[in-house]
């Protein structure tokens, strides 16, 4: 397993793809704090950039956050680059030299899903943090005072979004196996994405306008859930359990979910 | 006598089609198996069932007399180095990345090894090459295939069209590298191929596949004796001619042809026309022939073909 795991992060980050979403990473970064503050500055706003970052709910905090969301930016283009290189295996026919020299299916899987995962959380807080660190440039951290609270709240948002990323992981180690197509595996995990972020988007408007408390609650469950659009993490100073739980558990159950259906569909799948 | 693999009434089917049909295969430890089928027998097919890139839906096998069933066949494989239809090779890495890439998933950490398997398959001129293996030839990345199936130092090797894209210098070579390493390193080969006179260059048993059925294994040296020479000598007095050779030649060497006998085996024809010149009787024609590989081959397959 360990060969394994070495040998598939070598070729993660041996590819050239690699090279260029952290290059398109880097962009992202400086770019949305940067069109924040052309757009203060086009205004007229220069001097007063702080309150007004804080009017518009711009902060260097909601920058951070918002580079995680995996339906929107660089969030969206992390996993389809990864599904390119992860299918390379296929294309290129490698993953048969993984079985011929005996490794089993269930190792094969687990290993594409960690190098996959340990990839697209490494650069995603990679990019995240480039981004905070441009944001504190133009905004402060947000409109309060930054106290100790706030770097616990931090690094619980941060250790949600390792989870959230871990999902996408499996969906996307899942999709690899199951599709053993690049154009395919791009097309469901950017449709999936999209559909998810769409929905979500529009069950958040209309939790303005419902009014049965049932109905809200299935509502909010469904908004607050739904990993693409990301409503809950670092939204507020702290969590409440229930919006911990509304985290968690999908992402958790996401997670094993697509590793064990990624591991019966792998076992079973012939290989050309 | 120990074996490496035998397979039991080993079946396959695809969208409900047979294209395995009870297939029963044993390779002896050293032997170099020659598989031989036309496209679409089931060669690759069954090769892939072996390498547990697919799965069987009937039968079994044993490697290095490990059940396919049992879970210690992940530790038989390790012992399996091939080739399945096209090398499996990063087109984006040059041929030592692809190496290391290889000796990584193996767990070998002998570099030089790389270097050994390199010059073995003839590209040792790529060690320092940055060229990325998707701009090979066909031939080279063959050859790069081949010295990663070599590379974890296996004990039975499976290539399947091995010649493929090889130019004849470039087959020359692989063949001389497949029987140095039997004859060195006592290493088993099952090789499926279309070039059946290639195959008997190396194969010291063979295959024959035709339709998913394996129709006959055969020892090289049986093969030998089956693929027979013969000669017809025509003359004007058939009857005589039959007389004669009768005295000179074992009956079961002889058979009669339209104008003259059919005088199979290693018989010296010098000694047989200087009696049929004595006896007195007219030569009309004499014509050599010996049956090949391919004809032996198509005599086998004949009765199942489309």
């Amino acid at each position: 397993m360990r060969n394994l795991l070495k040998t598939d992060l070598k070729r993660i980050l041996k590819d050239k793809l690699f090279l260029i979403l952290c290059i398109i990473g880097g962009v992202f970064a400086l770019f949305n704090p940067l069109v924040y503050k052309l757009l203060f500055s086009a205004l007229d706003l220069e001097e007063t950039a702080t309150e007004m970052g804080a009017a518009l709910n711009v902060s260097a905090k909601n920058l951070f956050f918002s580079a995680f969301i995996p339906g929107d930016n660089f969030g969206l283009i992390l996993p389809i680059f990864l599904s390119i290189i992860l299918c390379k295996d296929f294309s290129y026919g490698t993953v048969r030299n993984k079985i011929i020299c005996g490794k089993t299916r269930t190792n094969i899987f687990l290993s594409t899903f960690l190098s996959c995962a340990i990839v697209m959380c490494g650069v995603i807080l990679a990019h995240a943090l480039v981004t905070l660190l441009f944001s504190l440039l133009f905004f402060p951290y947000q409109p309060t005072p930054f106290h100790a609270k706030d770097f616990l709240y931090l690094l619980e948002s941060v250790a949600l979004e390792i989870l959230v990323y871990l999902f996408i992981a499996a969906f996307l180690a899942f999709l690899s196996v199951f599709m053993k197509n690049m154009g395919l595996t791009i097309v469901m995990y950017v449709a999936v994405a999209f559909l998810c972020a769409l929905i979500g988007g529009i069950l958040s408007i209309s939790l303005m306008f419902v009014t049965n408390q049932t109905a809200y609650s299935v509502l909010e469950f469904l908004t607050k859930s739904n990993v693409f659009l990301g409503t809950v993490i670092g939204q507020g100073t702290a969590y409440a359990w229930r919006d911990l739980l509304y985290v968690i558990l999908p992402a958790v159950i996401g997670c094993v979910g697509f590793i064990g259906l990624g591991i019966l569909v792998f076992k079973k799948k012939d290989l050309k | 006598m120990e074996y490496v693999l035998q397979t039991h009434d080993l079946s396959k089917r695809y969208k409900g089609r047979l294209v395995l049909d009870k297939v029963n295969i044993t390779i002896h430890k050293g032997d170099i198996y020659g598989f031989i089928g036309e496209n679409g027998s089931g060669k690759t097919t069954l090769i892939r069932l072996i390498t547990g890139l697919i799965s069987a839906n009937g039968g079994d096998f044993a490697l290095f007399e490990t059940p396919n069933t049992s879970p210690a066949i992940s530790q038989a494989r390790k012992r399996v180095g091939a080739i399945v239809e096209t090398p499996s090779i990063y087109l984006n890495m040059s041929a030592l990345e692809n190496l290391k890439m290889q000796s990584l998933l193996l767990g070998c950490t002998n570099q030089e090894r790389i270097k050994e398997v390199l010059a073995d398959v003839g590209l040792s001129e790529l060690y320092n090459e940055p060229k990325k293996a998707g701009n090979f030839s066909l031939g080279m990345r063959q050859r790069l295939g081949i010295a990663m199936a070599l590379l974890g130092s296996p004990d039975f090797i499976i290539l399947d069209e091995p010649m493929n894209g090889l130019d004849p210098a470039g087959i020359v070579e692989i063949r001389e590298l497949i029987l140095k390493l039997n004859r060195e390193q006592n290493i088993t080969f099952l090789i499926s191929s279309h070039i059946l006179t290639e195959l008997s260059l190396l194969a010291n048993t063979y295959g024959i596949i035709s339709k998913g059925k394996i129709l006959k294994e055969i020892s090289a040296e049986d093969l030998k004796k089956e693929c027979q020479k013969w000669a017809v000598i025509e003359v004007d007095d058939k009857q005589k001619l039959f007389q004669i050779l009768r005295e000179e030649i074992p009956v079961e060497s002889l058979a009669p042809a339209a104008n003259g006998v059919k005088i199979y085996g290693n018989i010296s024809l010098n000694a047989v026309l200087n009696k049929v010149i004595q006896a007195g009787i007219e030569i009309l024609s004499v014509n050599c022939y010996s049956s090949s590989i391919e004809d032996y081959y198509l005599s086998i397959v004949g009765g199942h073909h489309a």
